[in-house]
């Protein structure tokens, strides 16, 4: 059903795109699963592509090298591109960190202390106290004392975090199967987006039908790098709506500070942030069987306007954000026919009495 | 506080102990054994053949992490009995080995070691007890612990949905161990389970009534060594949490088997409940694997410091409150499935509660250290080692703690960072501190306290190596259970490897060291550690008489104030 | 030896004690699945709504307040349906009745009987979320190629706006995922034939 969409979305792509090299490789990208729709026999991808012009183009941007990604021998988080990444950030480096450096140093000279003042040499006799009401209280205190002051800006971290979205907000739906994404966009028009990993320069083929990464100049690093983005717009709450179809994954990007488990069966949801445009790299991070580690999720974040042209090449893609109740045909091919509810199960009964 | 035995001790000694020291046959010593010391030597040699199935699978992880790509897999998926293996079958491989590392760490090696293997030895010794309160139960519970490893060892030659074996996490988590794994792979590990979980609370059972009802007459409770007292809340632990597990896994098992839909969506079951349950136990047994180890670093802290243990109290009751705590925090393994807010900010605190007891436990050691007069032998090495080592992975289960930082680091490396730093250089430093303060009393030889110096830098050296670069790699962002990564993680990932090999090339010294003993140690003193060493077992010859206390000793009250 | 079999007496009662509590939790280990599933009922955790009927939904008022409402649809992967909803938003009157539609065709070869499950974003909005009669409170069969409009009746309890909880909520989301429950005429799914 997913690659029937996209095959849909393909032959639209290619229609629609100029002759920029993007749209080249955009249809020649997306062609093979375009046939290996047809091969499943889907009926969807027997469906024409929609009639309607659209003046959609996208050029997938080339990430900039150690932002969006890991970098070789780094030890602190990812560089933070939202606002709560920036606040996370900042309570572990300013807050955590000094606190459990000073604490761990604070034990290493005591017994370091220990070492040179209480050896058998330097102390012969041992000293018999076993007791000391006052130190028992004081270091009993003085760590509830710290954890009350980590508390307060780890709380407000996480008040913020659960923000629900302002009104009007974009949501998209991102579901997680084996082993690939899909990324759907109900207020653009309910198209959907089918991510999988680039192969590998000399390993085994990932997926069939993608291309290896290195072999466009926008790709990305390898084991991160996708044929297809999850495109968003830059500077805007987005609303992601995430679920899985089969076992349960985890959409994580480091460095938008954004993880959260991908469960069939319910949607999770929570608020994405991105402050600047760019490619922001994450993986898979609850595992889900033999290729968890080949399911990475890349985010590109563009301008509005050229997230709504990047809309533009999908079929059915539209920009007047929300839907209404008139977009009703587009999800139902075909006249319905009126008995419909009758023959419904027994829901639909009270459907009919109301 | 201290305890000491009477001076005109009754036990018997070796050499005059032909009619009372009657010991059976070999088969009837090692097959039926009701002896507590036979079973807990038992215990204390399968854990150490676990540990090294266990380590050599972790060897494996580590070789094919060295670089980015796979390398090794597919030979491994041949060892396994895979014929000529596609890329699923070779990459499930991966999944196979990380979930037998952690099953076989965590239940065939910590926990023999630490409960059956010292627990039995040592408690009913300390207490002043002739043996176990139910010998043969005792020996129900070690063979349990054995079938359940032979049949997860099964679980790895037989199919398990992508590929053989179980390749679940051992966590279990349901879809993927349902659904997401057909076969009979997760059954045998499930089944496994069972039958070790069985064993531990028959285990849990027997400690709870000997330490209860068989101390020697004035071992009053808060007299008792505070290695009997973890290991008393321990017991506890496994009693209130195997169960809750048992029930999960079974229910995994029928959701399997026979239709049932407990964590399946379809039928109206939540994958979450599942994770609820889990980590309802899985919390916990994370305090039942470091718990048994505070009372061995207090042992060997008070001999070695010739002091009695500071603030006896605060440390016995710290451990109860340890575990108490443990019970009510278990969703912070769980921050990332989609928690309300609430539910959220209210694991965040009561899991930095955790840290108060803690850290009265860490602060006791050192103030029982201060005015010491320490003799740095090879267990009180060890003590400090640990103490320090599970200093660093304390202070990241504060940071891991806070719900909203967590969202970056849940399953990344910071996680396998920190749990290895409380677990590998947390209870395994102090397994071997107390393999070296006890192997002369069990075995009757003297290690060498040189190559068990040795054993400990080179140890500390490489598990550093090994597990202190996994930081820099969480934070980076690198997942979990991956067997494969991007160039940029390379780095670490090297030395992480690199610090195995030192890790490795310790445990070889540790061996050579056995054999040391073995075959030219000394013949040890009944009390080879000195004056500092209080407690029973130490007016015990070394090794014990086979069966001890036929006349229960009498605890002296001993006033310090 | 009286001391002894004191002992043994000691140590058994001890044992059963011990027993009785490990015994305990196992039960409250199965205990949990029924207890978690009114939890979730009575406090709406995990985005669980309510389930009410016509005459209790009949005594609400209408607030004149307006929220907006998302509806969500997936199919698990071994669900060879299609299913979406008629309308992707709906903005509602809180406290009225209103009602949503969803649309599923089975576009398999085989009669297929699936059901629902669901639940409600933010989860805080959950135990508000009211539903009179609803397609997913029973099995739904569909022949071979056969496509259906199902209907979810619902209102949003009044008592939402008194709520600070969810004084920032602007937009709910219902979300629906169909599972198989048979495929053909087997009453039971078999998972060795439709698994994998």
């Amino acid at each position: 059903m997913n690659l029937g969409k996209t095959a849909r979305a393909a032959s639209h792509t290619a229609k629609a795109l100029g002759l920029s090299l993007g749209s080249i490789m955009a249809g020649a990208v997306m062609a093979p699963q375009a046939a290996l729709a047809a091969a499943a026999s889907e009926p969807a991808a027997a469906a024409t592509a929609d009639a309607a012009a659209s003046a959609g183009s996208y050029t997938p941007m080339a990430p900039t090298p150690g932002i969006g990604m890991p970098v070789e021998g780094g030890i602190g988080f990812q560089q933070q591109f939202s606002k709560l990444g920036e606040y996370g950030e900042w309570i572990h480096n300013s807050v955590l960190l000094p606190i459990i450096a000073v604490i761990t140093v604070f034990v290493l000279l005591l017994l370091v202390v220990i070492i040179v003042r209480f050896n058998r040499r330097a102390n012969p006799v041992p000293s018999k106290t076993s007791h000391n009401t006052l130190l028992e209280v004081v270091w009993t205190l003085v760590p509830v004392l710290i954890l009350i002051g980590i508390a307060v800006p780890s709380i407000d971290l996480l008040a913020k975090q659960y923000k629900p979205a302002p009104k009007g907000a974009l949501t998209i739906k991102v579901t997680g199967n084996q082993w690939f994404w899909t990324y759907g966009y109900p207020d653009n028009g309910e198209f959907e987006v089918v991510s999988n990993m680039l192969n590998v320069p000399g390993q085994p083929t990932i997926n069939n039908g993608v291309r290896e990464v290195g072999s466009e100049p926008w790709d990305g690093p390898s084991h991160l790098e996708v044929d297809n983005r999850m495109v968003v717009p830059v500077g805007e709450p987005i609303r992601l709506q995430i679920t899985a179809s089969d076992v349960i994954h985890s959409f994580a990007v480091p460095s938008l500070w954004f993880k959260l488990d991908a469960v069939p069966g319910r949607i999770n949801e929570k608020v994405l942030f991105v402050e600047k445009p760019g490619v922001y790299y994450g993986q898979c991070s609850e595992l889900c069987g033999a290729k968890h580690g080949y399911m990475p999720i890349a985010v590109e974040a563009l301008p509005r306007d050229k997230y709504d042209a990047w809309v533009l090449t999908h079929a059915g893609g539209k920009i007047d954000g929300q839907a209404t109740a008139a977009s009703e045909t587009d999800y139902l091919p075909g006249e319905e026919p009126a008995g419909d509810a009758s023959e419904a199960p027994a829901a639909d009964a009270t459907a009919a009495a109301e | 506080m201290a305890t000491t035995a009477p001076e005109h001790f009754p036990a018997h000694s070796d050499d005059h102990a032909h009619d009372h020291d009657h010991k059976p046959g070999f088969f009837a010593r090692w097959f039926m054994s009701t002896n507590h010391k036979d079973i807990g030597t038992m215990y204390l040699i399968f854990a150490i053949i676990a540990g090294i199935i266990g380590g050599a699978f972790s060897g494996m992880m580590r070789v094919e992490l060295a670089q980015p790509g796979i390398q090794y897999l597919d030979t491994f998926a041949k060892w396994f009995g895979a014929v000529n293996p596609d890329f699923n079958s070779t990459l499930h491989v991966w999944n196979v080995l990380i979930t037998a590392h952690g099953l076989i760490m965590v239940f065939f090696m910590v926990m023999p070691a630490i409960i059956g293997g010292f627990g039995n030895w040592f408690v009913p010794i300390m207490i002043g007890a002739p043996d176990m309160a139910f010998p043969r139960m005792n020996n129900i519970s070690f063979w349990l612990t054995v079938a359940g490893f032979c049949s997860l060892l099964c679980s790895a030659f037989v199919p398990g949905g992508t590929g053989l074996g179980a390749g679940t996490g051992w966590t279990v988590y349901a879809p993927l161990s349902t659904t997401g794994s057909p076969g009979p792979a997760v059954d045998f590990g499930i089944f496994a389970l069972h039958l070790s979980g069985a064993g531990s609370i028959m285990g849990a059972i027997n400690f709870i009534t000997t330490i209860f009802n068989m101390r020697a007459p004035g071992m009053t409770m808060h007299k008792m060594p505070l290695f009997v007292w973890s290991v008393l809340v321990t017991a506890f632990l496994l009693l209130l949490a195997l169960p809750v597990l048992a029930a999960a896994i079974t229910m995994l098992l029928t959701d399997r088997n026979f239709g049932t839909t407990f964590f399946d969506p379809s039928g109206g079951g939540d994958p979450v409940l599942y994770q609820h349950l889990f980590w309802f136990f899985g919390h916990p047994e994370v305090y039942i694997m470091i718990l048994p180890g505070f009372g061995i670093i207090s042992q060997i802290v008070s001999t070695f410091s010739k002091k009695p243990v500071f603030g006896y109290l605060g440390m016995a009751y710290a451990m109860v409150a340890i575990g108490v705590v443990g019970f009510i925090v278990w969703a912070h393994h769980m921050y990332t499935t989609g928690l309300s807010v609430n539910t959220k900010m209210y694991f965040t605190a009561a899991t930095m509660v955790i840290a108060v007891p803690t850290g009265i436990k860490i602060f006791s050691w050192i103030a029982t250290m201060w005015g010491g007069s320490i003799t740095f032998k090879s267990p009180m090495v060890w003590a400090i080692g640990f103490i320090f080592l599970f200093t660093v992975g304390g202070v990241t289960g504060v940071v891991l703690a806070n719900g909203g930082i967590d969202d970056n680091l849940h399953d990344t490396y910071y996680v396998v960072a920190h749990f290895h730093y409380v677990l590998s250089l947390g209870a395994v430093t102090a397994l071997f501190a107390g393999f070296y303060y006890w192997f002369p009393k069990m075995s009757g030889r003297m290690h060498s306290e040189f190559l068990a110096h040795v054993h400990f830098w080179v140890f500390f050296v490489g598990v550093n190596l090994i597990f202190f670069p996994m930081h820099f790699l969480g934070l980076q962002g690198m997942p979990r259970r991956y067997p494969d990564y991007a160039e940029a993680y390379a780095h670490w990932n090297q030395i992480a490897t690199d610090g195995y090999m030192i890790m490795a090339a310790s445990l070889v010294i540790w061996f050579a060291n056995i054999a040391y003993a073995f075959v030219a140690g000394k013949k040890a003193e009944d009390n080879y550690w000195g004056e500092g060493a209080t407690t029973l077992e130490w007016t015990l010859s070394s090794p014990p008489p086979f069966h001890q206390f036929e006349t229960l000793p009498v605890i002296e009250e001993v006033h310090h104030h | 030896m009286t001391a002894v079999t004191h002992q043994q007496r000691s140590n058994r009662k001890t044992a059963f004690i011990a027993l009785a509590i490990a015994l305990g939790m196992l039960g409250l280990g199965y205990a949990s699945v029924p207890l978690y599933r009114i939890f979730c009922q009575v406090t709406g955790y995990g985005g669980t709504t309510k389930r009410v009927d016509a005459t209790q939904a009949a005594t609400v008022k209408d607030s004149g307040r307006t929220i907006t409402v998302r509806f969500d649809a997936n199919v698990a992967r071994d669900m060879p349906w299609d299913f979406k909803p008629l309308q992707v938003t709906d903005t509602v009157s809180i406290g009225a009745r209103d009602m949503a539609l969803f649309w599923a065709k089975n576009d398999s070869d085989q009669t297929v009987t699936g059901t629902a499950s669901f639940n409600v974003e933010p989860e805080q909005a959950a135990k508000y979320f009211n539903k009179i009669q609803c397609f997913c409170f029973t099995e739904q069969t569909l022949k071979p190629g056969e496509e259906v409009r199902m209907p979810v009746l619902y209102y949003i309890d009044p008592a939402i706006l008194d709520d600070p909880d969810n004084k920032d909520v602007e937009l709910i989301t219902l979300s629906y995922t169909f599972h198989v429950t048979s495929i053909g005429d087997a009453k039971t799914l078999d998972r060795e034939q439709t698994g994998g």
